[in-house]
């Protein structure tokens, strides 16, 4: 019961927070709106019992990437949007795609197997386990992918000054 | 609370993303829809490694947070590029590749 009513109330509140980041014509309010569907979703992680995904959406989503995003809004000083908004019917298109993926997503569902006797979600140590144990060779390798973000990141933003140098 | 339900509320979250994306002209806020979308998958993912109570789910939902990461820092260094270029952040008026 409470769970239901923990679902549903974290549901809303991300949906409702998702439409305000595509409807705020302030990008700093988009990217408020944002953060509160981060914190919504964390919420639903928790209640999934994956706790440590949550604890990794609030650290590395809110923590980094939110803060990373107020950065740049901050830095470029980006006024509210006076362009108008590109033609609603492209929104269409967006819709019709996910409809074609959700569809996907629907059919995996509906083959799951039935739950049978509720056991508890995979705790800490499984996904340790699993992490370090039969997937450690993507978990090293994601480490050169944020590597060469963050070389590519730099080489990117840099000022072409220092070339003529 | 059914793994129907966490499907079902994944797949509207990702339609307002996709909508956003399509819809708004700011290139920020084509970003933070990307991330929108990303968050829905990754909601979708815990919520298959619930009910079929498995860790891969969890585990793919950590390299999609890793290539997130990633993704912000390449597009916010490509936004801070375009801006220094074109004093806008407007996609109408973004058009170098148009021929």
């Amino acid at each position: 019961m409470i769970e239901a009513v923990l679902f549903w109330g974290l549901a809303a509140a991300a949906v409702a927070s998702a439409l305000g980041v595509v409807a705020l014509q302030n990008p700093v309010g988009s990217v408020m709106a944002l953060l509160a569907a981060m914190l919504a979703t964390a919420g639903l992680y928790a209640l999934m019992g994956a706790v440590v995904v949550a604890l990794f959406q609030l650290i590395v989503y809110i923590g980094a990437v939110l803060v990373l995003f107020l950065f740049v809004v901050m830095l470029l000083d980006l006024k509210a949007s006076a362009a108008p908004a590109r033609a609603a019917a492209s929104g269409a298109a967006g819709v019709g795609i996910t409809a074609a993926a959700g569809w996907a997503a629907w059919v995996a569902a509906s083959h799951a197997p039935p739950a049978g006797s509720p056991r508890p979600a995979p705790g800490v140590f499984e996904l340790a386990f699993d992490l370090f144990g039969r997937h450690l060779l993507v978990f090293e390798l994601t480490s050169v992918l944020l590597l060469a973000a963050a070389v590519g990141a730099i080489f990117i933003s840099r000022t072409g000054k220092r070339r003529s140098s | 609370m059914s793994l129907e339900h966490v499907v079902g509320l994944g797949i509207v979250l990702f339609a307002v993303g996709a909508a956003g994306f399509f819809i708004r002209s700011n290139a920020l806020v084509l970003l933070l829809c990307v991330e929108l979308m990303l968050n829905a998958v990754n909601l979708i993912l815990v919520g298959f490694s619930r009910y079929l109570h498995g860790t891969e789910g969890q585990v793919f939902v950590f390299m999609i947070m890793t290539v997130a990461a990633a993704e912000a820092a390449v597009g916010l260094a490509i936004l801070v590029a375009l801006y220094r270029l074109l004093r806008t952040l407007d996609m109408s008026r973004i058009n170098l590749l148009k021929g």
